[in-house]
C-alpha cells in the first residue's frame, strides 16, 4: 500500500517536472531586480565582487539566515553527538608522512582561509568560503591525529562571538541610521582592501563563525565513539 | 517612508525595530553556548528574558504603528532590490503569538520527565551543554517562524523556513531515545525533499518575473504566472511549504515525530510553526496565484488531510499520535477554508487556526504527562481533575459544540463552503461534518475513560503545565464569551489578509515598480 501511494506520488511529480520542462522558455530569463542591482550597487555598496555586495548588502539579512541555519545544523549535530563515555575506543593515529604532512598543511591553509575572506568583497571567495578553509585546516589535523584534543569551549567562544559580531554590526547600523544591516563607513575606493564599508567586517564575521562551526562538528564527529571491531 | 524621519534611537517606536523580534533571539542562542559554560543561571534566564523583550517590541510596534500596514526595507535598500519586512494585523499577530508560545511552552526544567528525559547518564557538564544546545534551538526556531510571519521577500521566507526546519530537527531529536532519532530521520528526508520542491517553485518564479519581492510578484502575476507554468510553480511551493504545515501527502512524518519529540516541542510544532507556514502559502495564494486551480488544488489536498487524519486519529492507540492526526484533520480544515477565498475563506481559515492554535498547543501541554497509551489514562480524572476537565473542554471546543469558538469557527467554513456550492465544495462539506461525528467519537471516548474508575490511575500534571493549558482554556472561555468583538477582529485582519491591491500600494507607495 504504502509502495503504490509512493509510485503514485514519484509519477505525478514526473508528470508535473515533464509539464515544466517542455513549457519554460529557455536562455531569456527576465533581468529585472537584477540589471537594476547591476547599475545601482558599485555606488551604493562599493564591493568590487558584485556576488558579495548582493550577498552581504542587499540579501545580507537572508546571509544571516544561512547563517543561523548552519549554527542550528551544528547544534543539532551536538545533540546528537554531544556525548561519550571516558573509556571509549579512539581511532588510532595516522602514520608519521601523515602526521608531518598535516603539521606542514596547517598555516598554509590557515593563511588562506583568512586571505579568502578578507578578500571577500574583491573577488571570488568570502566569509562561508574561507571559513570552510579555515575548518579544514583543522579537519586534517584531526584526520591525522584523532587522539589530539580540540576545545570545545575555545571553539563554541570563537562561535558565539563571531555569530554575535554579524548581529551587533546590523544593530549599530540601526542605531546610527534606523536601518538594520545598512551599509556603514562609506563606500570607499572601489577595488582597494579597505573599501564597501562594513563588508569587510561582516566577512570576517561569517569567516570565523562558519569556520568555528564545522571545525566544531568535525570535534563532535572525531569524539564519537569509534566502533568495536 | 518611515526611514527618511527615523532618530537614532532605540526606545521610539519606529519601523527599523521590527527587525528586533527575529535578530535578537538569534543573538542570544549563539552566545548561549558559550553563556551556559560561564554562568548556568545566565544562560537560563537570558531565553525567557529575549522572549519577553520580543514580545514587548512587538506590542509597543503593534499599539504605535500597526493601524495600517507598514513595510520596512532591511538595510535601508528599497524594494524590490533589498529585503523587505511587511507588517499587517496579521503578521503583527503571529509575530506576537510566536514568542508568547514559545515562553508557555519554554522546555526548561523537564519536570514532565516522560519522552523527554534523556535515558543516558552523562556528567553534569554534558547535561549543561545539552539544556544550552536545547535553549539556542528554541529561539532559533522563534527567530524562523517571526521572520516567516513578517517577511515580505519570497526567497528570505524560504531561508527562515529552512531555519525553522533544521532547529526542529534538533529539537526532535533531544530526548535521546532511539525512536525520536528514526523519527527525526524521517522528518529530514521529507523536509529535504519538500524544500528542494519549494526551491525549484521559487526558482521557476523568479525565472518567469526577475523579481523575489512579493509585492511586485504581486503585481507581475497576472500577465506572467497565471498559466500552467504558474500553476506548477504553485504546486511545488505547496508541496514544499506544505511539509511543515502537514499538509497531505507530505505529512507521514507527523505522528512519529509528536509521539517522540517531548511534549512541549510537540505543542510548539503542532500549535505554532505548522500555523506559519500555512500563513506563508496564504499569502502566496492571496498575492500570487489567485487563479482557480491553485484554490482547487489546495481544496482537494485538504479534504484529503480531513478525512485521513482523523480516520487515523479514530484508530490511534496513544495519546500523543491521537493528537497528532488529529492536527493533521484540523489543519486540513484549515486548508479547506483558505481554499474559498475571499473575505470569508480568510476568516474561517483564521479562526480556524487560531482555535487549533491554542487548543492543540494546550493539550499537547497536557500530554507532557500524559504520554503513553489511551489505555493508561482510564481514571486520570481522579488524580488531575482540573487536567480531565480541560481536556474536556478542548474536545468540545475541537468537535464543535455551541457555543465554544471552535463551532463558530467551524460554521464559518460550512456557510463559506455552502454559499460558493460546486459540486468540490459540497464534498468537502459532506467530509468536515462527517469527520466531526468521527472526532466526536474518538475524543468522547477518552474523556469517558478519563472518568473511569481506576485504583492505579497516571501521576498527575506538572503545576506548570497544566497551568499553562488552564491559562489557554481560559483564553478560550473569554473568546466563547467576547465572540463578537473576536470576530470583528478577525474579520478586519481578514480584509488585510486579503488585499492584495493594498499589498501593492504599501510596498509601493507610488505605483511604480522597477523600471519597466
Amino acid at each position: 500500500m504504502r509502495n503504490l501511494a509512493s509510485l503514485l506520488f514519484a509519477g505525478g511529480l514526473a508528470f508535473l517536472l515533464l509539464t515544466l520542462l517542455s513549457q519554460l522558455a529557455f536562455g531569456t530569463p527576465p533581468m529585472r531586480v537584477g540589471s537594476e542591482i547591476l547599475a545601482v550597487a558599485p555606488g551604493e555598496v562599493g564591493a568590487a565582487n558584485l556576488v558579495t555586495a548582493i550577498l552581504l548588502g542587499y540579501r545580507g539579512f537572508d546571509t544571516l539566515g544561512e547563517l543561523a541555519i548552519l549554527f542550528a545544523a551544528a547544534t543539532a549535530a551536538g545533540v546528537v553527538l554531544g556525548r561519550r563515555r571516558d573509556d571509549a575506543r579512539r581511532d588510532p593515529p595516522g602514520g608519521e608522512v601523515l602526521r608531518t604532512g598535516a603539521d606542514l598543511l596547517f598555516p598554509l591553509l590557515v593563511v588562506v582561509g583568512f586571505y579568502v575572506i578578507a578578500h571577500g568583497h574583491l573577488t571570488p571567495g568570502g566569509g562561508f568560503q574561507g571559513g570552510v578553509i579555515l575548518a579544514a585546516a583543522f579537519f586534517v589535523a584531526l584526520l591525522a591525529q584523532p587522539a589530539r584534543h580540540l576545545s570545545h569551549g575555545l571553539i563554541l567562544w570563537i562561535e558565539g562571538l563571531a555569530g554575535a559580531a554579524f548581529i551587533l554590526i546590523g544593530i549599530w547600523a540601526l542605531v546610527a541610521s534606523g536601518d538594520f544591516l545598512a551599509p556603514l563607513l562609506g563606500p570607499g575606493r572601489m577595488g582597494e582592501l579597505l573599501s564597501a564599508g562594513t563588508l569587510p567586517l561582516l566577512s570576517l564575521a561569517i569567516g570565523l563563525k562558519v569556520g568555528a562551526e564545522l571545525a566544531g562538528i568535525m570535534a563532535h564527529i572525531a569524539d564519537a565513539e569509534a566502533p568495536d571491531t | 517612508m518611515i526611514s527618511d524621519l527615523a532618530v537614532p534611537n532605540l526606545f521610539v517606536a519606529q519601523a527599523g525595530q521590527l527587525v528586533l523580534p527575529v535578530v535578537l533571539p538569534l543573538l542570544a542562542a549563539f552566545l548561549m553556548q558559550p553563556l551556559a559554560r560561564v554562568s548556568t543561571a545566565l544562560a537560563r534566564g537570558l531565553g525567557p528574558l529575549v522572549l519577553i523583550l520580543c514580545a514587548w517590541i512587538t506590542a509597543q510596534l503593534w499599539i504605535q504603528l500597526g493601524d495600517a500596514p507598514f513595510t520596512l526595507a532591511i538595510g535601508g535598500f528599497a524594494p524590490p532590490l533589498g529585503i523587505l519586512f511587511y507588517a499587517d494585523g496579521i503578521a503583527l499577530l503571529f509575530a506576537l503569538a510566536v514568542p508568547v508560545f514559545a515562553l508557555l511552552f519554554w522546555p526548561g526544567s523537564e519536570s514532565g520527565g516522560g519522552a523527554g528525559a534523556d535515558s543516558r547518564p552523562g556528567s553534569d557538564q554534558a547535561d549543561r551543554d545539552q539544556a544550552a544546545r536545547r535553549d539556542a534551538l528554541v529561539l532559533l526556531l522563534v527567530a524562523a517562524t517571526t521572520g516567516l510571519a513578517l517577511s515580505g521577500d519570497l526567497f528570505n521566507l524560504y531561508v527562515f523556513y529552512e531555519l525553522a526546519a533544521v532547529a526542529s530537527f534538533g529539537l526532535v531529536a533531544l530526548s535521546g531515545t532511539g525512536r525520536a532519532q528514526v523519527a527525526t530521520f524521517r522528518y529530514l528526508m521529507i523536509s529535504a525533499f519538500g524544500s528542494v520542491l519549494a526551491l525549484a517553485g521559487i526558482a521557476i518564479l523568479y525565472m518567469q518575473t526577475g523579481t523575489l519581492n512579493l509585492g511586485q510578484l504581486a503585481q507581475l502575476a497576472p500577465e506572467t504566472l497565471n498559466n500552467p507554468i504558474g500553476s506548477a510553480a504553485f504546486a511545488l511551493m505547496l508541496i514544499g511549504f506544505g511539509v511543515k504545515a502537514e499538509l497531505f501527502p507530505v505529512n507521514t512524518w507527523v505522528p512519529e515525530v509528536y509521539a517522540g519529540a517531548p511534549a512541549r516541542v510537540s505543542a510548539l510544532l503542532a500549535g505554532l510553526v505548522s500555523k506559519l507556514a500555512v500563513l506563508v502559502i496564504v499569502r502566496l495564494l492571496v498575492l500570487i496565484f489567485p487563479q482557480p486551480e491553485a484554490a482547487q488544488m489546495l481544496l482537494v489536498l485538504g479534504v484529503l488531510g480531513v478525512l485521513t487524519g482523523e480516520f487515523a486519529a479514530w484508530r490511534a492507540k496513544d495519546f500523543p499520535r491521537m493528537l497528532a492526526f488529529s492536527s493533521i484533520g484540523q489543519l486540513g480544515i484549515v486548508f479547506v477554508a483558505f481554499s474559498i477565498g475571499g473575505e470569508i475563506g480568510l476568516l474561517a481559515g483564521l479562526a480556524v487556526a487560531l482555535h487549533h492554535l491554542i487548543v492543540k498547543s494546550a493539550l499537547f501541554g497536557l500530554a507532557v504527562r500524559w504520554n503513553g497509551s489511551l489505555e493508561a489514562l482510564a481514571g486520570a480524572a481522579r488524580t488531575s481533575p482540573l487536567g480531565a476537565a480541560l481536556f474536556v473542554l478542548f474536545a468540545l471546543s475541537l468537535v464543535g459544540v455551541p457555543p465554544l469558538p471552535g463551532f463558530w469557527a467551524k460554521l464559518t467554513v460550512i456557510v463559506g463552503l455552502a454559499e460558493r456550492g460546486t459540486p468540490l465544495d459540497i464534498t468537502a462539506l459532506m467530509s468536515i461534518l462527517l469527520v466531526t461525528a468521527v472526532e466526536a467519537s474518538y475524543l468522547f471516548r477518552v474523556a469517558i475513560r478519563l472518568y473511569q474508575d481506576n485504583p492505579d490511575p497516571v501521576a498527575r500534571h506538572a503545576r506548570r503545565d497544566l497551568g499553562v493549558s488552564a491559562l489557554l482554556g481560559a483564553v478560550l472561555v473569554a473568546a466563547t464569551l467576547g465572540l463578537r468583538p473576536v470576530a470583528d477582529v478577525l474579520g478586519a485582519g481578514a480584509a488585510q489578509l486579503g488585499d492584495r491591491a493594498g499589498y501593492i500600494e504599501t510596498v509601493f507607495p507610488s505605483h511604480v515598480a522597477g523600471k519597466d
